[in-house]
């Protein structure tokens, strides 16, 4: 269908024009805001058209625009892809909205929008990819394109995140790009639905499927990398500070998203059923949901505590992943050992809440991560820094700021009537569920998974759960409960009515706004969004029989939350209140940094590795192979074919006839000797010198003469001929 | 017709040559002249690329059987066509930039030698022939490297020449060898049967090498040939001319060597391997498997190499070892996916590589500075050139949308499909470290010319954006890169249609 291509060109279209622009009118900043607004609303009612396309089933198919970079691109709406289309473009138009007063002092607007709009194109290519290539793709585009807000106030700070930032992203992108190569190479195809069909057939014949690991091993770096997973997730902190506010609610509401879905996809269609590969993602998101909250908890910076919530965040949704593809895997076990009936959609049901929870999770978090990085960005309009210490008693007497701030903050946190909590009920519903199910089939079924991990990770699922309360309770406190310790600066913040414009505040509002509604109505709202927004379409299925709605407000299901927010209330006030809140200097307790300096991974593995170990490495290698001829040349001169200097100036002839004439005189003196002659020096070297001069003489003559050169050229007639005799 | 586009070029770059000095009045009617002869010599091949019919020339007969033959393919026009095009663009360029070089006429004069040697060397219809314009090349180039007569460059010269020939008697020794093995051909043209001459698919009779037993010996020609023909293309053992002799020449002759010479030996490399060994003859051999990884050895080294150099001329020519190896190593994989990609890349490469060494050049031209380093921040002064400058960076990197990548993705999976143990993968792994390096080479030259402001930046007030004659090349070149890699579709037609001539 043309629309989808007409999504993603759009954007760029609109970046020329605003180029174009730039060029020709004069500079007026609030002209260029005022389009990137409507550039992001058409881009939603695009978005929205083909959601509501989709809804009405009208052209579902795959679309192509064939040739472009060799295999032609091919794009596909549907499902998941719709609403997360439907998802970046709002994103895009309400930071739009919010660019709007946030950017309207910056010297470098345009170059600002333009990349933004770039980026849009991007993202909306990478969501409504068909096919692993077009996702490559665009997805290398965005990267680029992004870096670009990384580096936006060009301080050194900024270069050296975006510098990070440019390096993780290429790395990823080789990365990628290699598991693209494998996977075209042993499946014969890229587009995703054709991809799932050869691996399952591959996996069913019992071929060996290492290959495939391989691939999505690469891709993980990449994806991952660019979700914030753990082992790739250095770049975050820097690059969310650096950026803007607007740019950095993007990039945690709409870009790591784009991560998780290559995830997804790899999880879902290249190695579909594949429980080792679904341990794995889920050991990865139990660590990025633990390690992000707790330096999430530990940070004393505005930006860099959200920042951390993002990466805890998805680590909750890797977790979802992880259980998707371990659940899919005990369906195929039950199915081969003959499972059916009860049993079997008591399966699929946990399958369900898995699917579910993880989709939700990744829309509720992009609703909440807009909602906070823009209020981050208002108190940053204001004050000017995101320190803890400078921002504190921001908030009082700001009522909207702080029903939104709030409504984002539990939301995210998982207090129930808030939409956090629905999404992270039906994740931990659904491990809580497969412990179950493992226990229940015992060892009867050859599983990836133990029911002691299983347990481990809904106790580690709650435990971030309470992290997350924690650093959220941390953030609010300091906000709109504690005063500044400066008394001046409390009153000018006291004084502040006019903290944000009327659009600031739409864009906050219109973003908060979903969070109880998804809260409130979890079964009329949350599950159909989410039963909707399957990758693999073929899925919804088997999912359709399973009417079941999950009772949110169960008792079960609120125990979960309740020891989740006893977590966070005990680990606020130990490391928070007690750790953290400490005194900087007399009189005043001020937040501080307390997660260890040498820990940081960034700065000590991968910049040692990439940029100062391996080139080391490679360079002393390289240069010793580079030189080996080189070495050879000059060795050979030195030895074989050397012009060693003579030890002195010969007054006559040269070294042969030197040499020859001491020679014979020596031979003459032996001679003599044993002859018992007399010996009378006849200076063989000096007549042997006379010769030479007068043989080279007439040499020299000969061989300026023209018979010299025509026999040289007989000579060489005659070798010619004799070669081509023998050859012949 | 043929004819005329090879010894054109030579008679008019001679004349320019010993043309005395006074004849042009001003150096503007020297230049008027010369971008006359530049682009008369280059309509000519024109016409040849564009005829279908009469693309066959006998000129003389060496011996009865090794004529000076010329025959114009696919894979000659896609060469000559990529040469027209570079040299067309570095040719204008140098008319702004050797205004502060002396003995330009001498310059232009060997430029158009060497053009329409090079004419000959995509044209030539047997490897005799083809051999001859190679030393011709050779000899004729010289001049371009040893131009600015610093004893720098003397002795640069000195190491082109040495590797060369080495590189020239090694490929020499083989056509000795292959001689004997060769099917007389008449190819479907109307000249008589003769030897060595290209034959889609290879000429060599294998029966008669199985026969007499010397696979072995007939290998190790080839393999020869390889090696001495690789010189030119810089490729490992035989490679470390190529960072000596490129930078030092003024920067649209290194534009042109680095873009277009080198290709040369990947042509010869072609026509050895593809036209008269036969791809058959070396699939499974000890020869694929050397030559694979010299060719994966050179990637590596030379863009590590790349990543530490300091000086700007001489970070790209390391670029550009590392590079045709690229292609080299799609030819070692002796498949169609792979040779489609290695093709694309000679293009890719030779667009791409002159833009950047045309940048380089302008840079230079305006700035006085060669380090990597002295260009801060002044990606604001020059918008436009350290634009095109990015976007072939992008390119040779790989990155979509720009051409880079469609031919990486044939290599790589060329080579993946090659089926060689070990080397299946280590060659794709090598191209994307490599394309690491690259990015690590040459983005941060854009990032700091556009994002880090200078302390002197009073001093750095008069730097403009460079003479349209010398920005319209760079920015032309850099409108191919996107475009080619927006869609690439008729290239990798004209690829296919010379694969289907029977290559495999």
């Amino acid at each position: 269908m043309r629309e989808t291509f007409t999504a993603v060109l759009f954007p760029f279209v609109m970046c020329m024009i605003v180029g174009l622009m730039s060029k020709v009118k004069s500079k007026e900043k609030k002209t260029f805001a005022l389009i990137m607004i409507l550039a992001g609303a058409w881009e939603l009612v695009l978005a929205l058209y083909l959601l509501s396309c989709d809804l009405r089933g009208i052209g579902i198919g795959v679309f192509e625009v064939p040739g472009v970079g060799g295999l032609g691109l091919h794009f596909l709406y549907t499902g998941f892809r719709g609403i997360f289309g439907v998802l970046t473009a709002f994103a895009w138009f309400v930071t739009a909205l919010f660019s709007y007063e946030y950017m309207k002092n910056d010297t470098n607007v345009i170059r600002y929008d333009l990349y933004n709009l770039l980026t849009l194109g991007a993202t909306m290519g990478i969501f409504y990819a068909a096919d692993l290539f077009t996702l490559f793709f665009f997805f290398e585009m965005m990267s680029f394109t992004s870096f670009m807000w990384v580096a936006h106030r060009q301080t050194r700070e900024a270069l050296y995140a975006a510098g990070t930032y440019l390096g993780i992203a290429v790395a990823g992108g080789m990365a990628i790009l290699m598991g693209v190569f494998i996977v075209y190479d042993r499946l014969g195809t890229l587009a995703f639905d054709a991809m799932y069909g050869r691996a399952a057939e591959l996996m069913m014949s019992g071929e060996d499927i290492t290959w495939l690991f391989v691939a999505a091993g690469c891709m993980f770096v990449g994806f991952g990398a660019k979700a914030s997973a753990f082992p790739v997730h250095v770049w975050l902190p820097d690059s969310y500070t650096e950026a803007p506010a607007p740019a950095t609610a993007l990039l945690s509401a709409v870009l790591s998203k784009t991560g998780i879905f290559g995830i997804l996809l790899i999880t879902l269609d290249m190695l579909p059923m594949q429980g080792s590969w679904g341990a794995f993602i889920l050991i990865v998101g139990v660590v990025t949901m633990v390690a992000g909250g707790i330096r999430g908890v530990m940070s004393g910076n505005l930006k860099i505590t959200l920042a951390y919530s993002s990466m805890s965040q998805i680590g909750f949704i890797l977790t979802g992943v992880g259980m998707q593809s371990l659940l899919a895997e005990y369906l195929m076990a039950a199915d081969a050992a003959g499972v059916e009936g009860e049993a079997a959609s008591a399966i699929i049901e946990v399958f369900g809440l898995a699917i579910n929870g993880t989709c939700l999770h990744m829309l509720n978090h992009s609703l909440v991560k807009l909602v906070l990085f823009m209020a981050a960005g208002v108190v940053f309009m204001q004050v000017g820094s995101y320190d803890l210490n400078q921002v504190r008693g921001f908030g009082r007497r700001k009522p909207f700021l702080l029903i939104t701030f709030v409504l984002a903050a539990a939301g995210v946190g998982g207090i129930p009537l808030l939409n956090g909590y629905v999404s992270k009920t039906l994740l931990h519903e659904s491990i809580a569920g497969y412990r179950e199910l493992l226990a229940q089939s015992g060892s009867s079924l050859a599983l990836s998974a133990t029911p002691v991990m299983m347990k481990a990770v809904e106790a580690l699922f709650l435990f971030s759960g309470g992290l997350t309360i924690a650093y959220m309770t941390k953030l609010f406190v300091v906000l709109f409960v504690e005063k500044n310790s400066d008394k001046k600066v409390q009153e000018a913040y006291d004084a502040k009515r006019e903290y944000a414009s009327v659009l600031t505040k739409a864009a906050i509002g219109v973003c908060a706004l979903p969070i109880p509604l998804v809260g409130l109505l979890p079964n009329l709202v949350a599950e159909p969004v989410a039963a909707y927004g399957l990758v693999r379409f073929g899925l919804s299925e088997l999912l359709r029989h399973q009417q079941e709605h999950v009772h949110f407000f169960a008792l079960k299901n609120l125990s979960g939350a309740l020891v989740s927010i006893l977590v966070g209330a005990v680990v606020y006030a130990v490391v928070v209140r007690f750790m953290m809140l400490r005194g900087l200097s007399a009189g005043y307790k001020g937040y501080r940094d307390i997660f260890p300096s040498w820990l940081n991974m960034e700065k000590y593995v991968y910049r040692a590795v990439l940029y100062t170990a391996v080139p080391f490495v490679l360079g002393i290698i390289s240069r010793i192979l580079d030189s080996i001829v080189d070495i050879l040349v000059v060795i050979l001169r030195k030895t074989v074919y050397s012009d060693r200097e003579l030890p002195y100036e010969l007054p006559e002839g040269n070294r042969v006839t030197h040499r020859i004439g001491v020679t014979m005189e020596r031979v003459r003196l032996v001679y003599c000797a044993v002859m018992r002659k007399e010996y009378t020096p006849k200076n063989y070297a000096h007549k042997l010198a006379i010769k030479e001069i007068d043989v080279f003489e007439n040499f020299r003559i000969i061989e300026r003469s023209l018979s010299f050169g025509l026999f040289m050229f007989c000579v060489g007639l005659g070798l010619t001929m004799i070669y081509l005799l023998v050859v012949n | 017709m043929i004819f005329v586009s090879i010894v054109l070029p030579i008679l008019a770059g001679i004349l320019l040559l010993i043309a005395p000095d006074r004849i042009f009045k001003s150096r503007q009617m020297l230049i008027n002249m010369t971008a006359v002869s530049f682009v008369v010599c280059a309509l000519f091949p024109v016409l040849v690329i564009c005829r279908s019919a009469g693309n066959t020339l006998l000129l003389f007969s060496l011996v009865d059987e090794i004529p000076v033959f010329f025959a114009v393919d696919t894979i000659g026009k896609i060469f000559a066509g990529i040469v027209i095009f570079v040299f067309l663009m570095a040719g204008f360029f140098s008319f702004v930039y050797m205004s502060h070089e002396h003995h330009e006429k001498r310059y232009y004069g060997f430029y158009l030698i060497t053009f329409g040697v090079l004419m000959g060397l995509c044209f030539s219809g047997n490897l005799v022939t083809l051999y001859l314009f190679y030393e011709f090349m050779t000899l004729v180039s010289v001049p371009l490297v040893l131009h600015s007569g610093s004893k720098e460059a003397v002795m640069a010269g000195l190491k082109y020449l040495f590797y060369s020939f080495c590189g020239a008697y090694m490929a020499l020794f083989g056509i000795y060898f292959l001689y004997k093995y060769a099917i007389a051909f008449n190819g479907g043209y109307e000249t008589s049967g003769h030897m060595l001459g290209f034959v889609a698919g290879g000429s060599l009779d294998l029966k008669a090498v199985a026969e007499s037993g010397s696979t072995g010996l007939c290998l190790t020609a080839v393999f020869l040939m390889i090696v001495g023909f690789g010189v030119k293309a810089g490729c490992f053992p035989l490679h470390a001319w190529l960072p000596t002799a490129h930078p030092v020449a003024p920067a649209p002759a290194s534009a042109f060597l680095s873009g277009i010479i080198v290709k040369a030996g990947v042509l010869a490399i072609i026509r050895t391997v593809y036209y008269v060994a036969g791809a058959a003859f070396l699939r499974g051999t000890w020869v694929q498997t050397v030559w694979a990884v010299f060719a994966i050895v050179t990637i590596l080294m030379g863009s590590s190499l790349a990543f530490k150099e300091k000086i700007f001329k001489k970070r790209l020519a390391y670029s550009t070892v590392s590079n045709l190896s690229y292609i080299l190593l799609g030819l070692s994989m002796l498949n169609e996916t792979a040779f489609t990609g290695s093709i694309l890349h000679v293009v890719f490469h030779a667009v791409i590589k002159s833009a950047l060494f045309l940048s380089a050049g302008a840079l230079i031209f305006i700035t006085g500075n060669t380090k990597v380093n002295d260009f801060m921040g002044l990606g604001k002064r020059m918008p436009v050139l350290f634009w095109c400058y990015t976007i072939v960076s992008l390119g040779l990197i790989g990155i979509p949308p720009t051409s880079g990548v469609v031919s990486k993705w044939y290599l790589a999976v060329g080579c993946l499909e090659s089926g060689l143990t070990g080397l299946s993968w280590i060659g794709p792994a090598a191209l994307l470290i490599s394309a690491l390096l690259t990015a690590g080479y040459l983005l941060p030259i854009s990032v700091r010319a556009f994002l880090k402001e200078t302390d002197y930046e009073a001093m750095r007030n008069d730097y403009k954006e460079p003479r349209p004659l010398m920005l319209a090349p760079v920015v032309i070149l850099a409108v191919v890169t996107l475009v080619l890699g927006l869609y690439p579709t008729p290239l990798i037609q004209l690829i296919q249609s010379v694969i289907a001539a029977g290559l495999f």
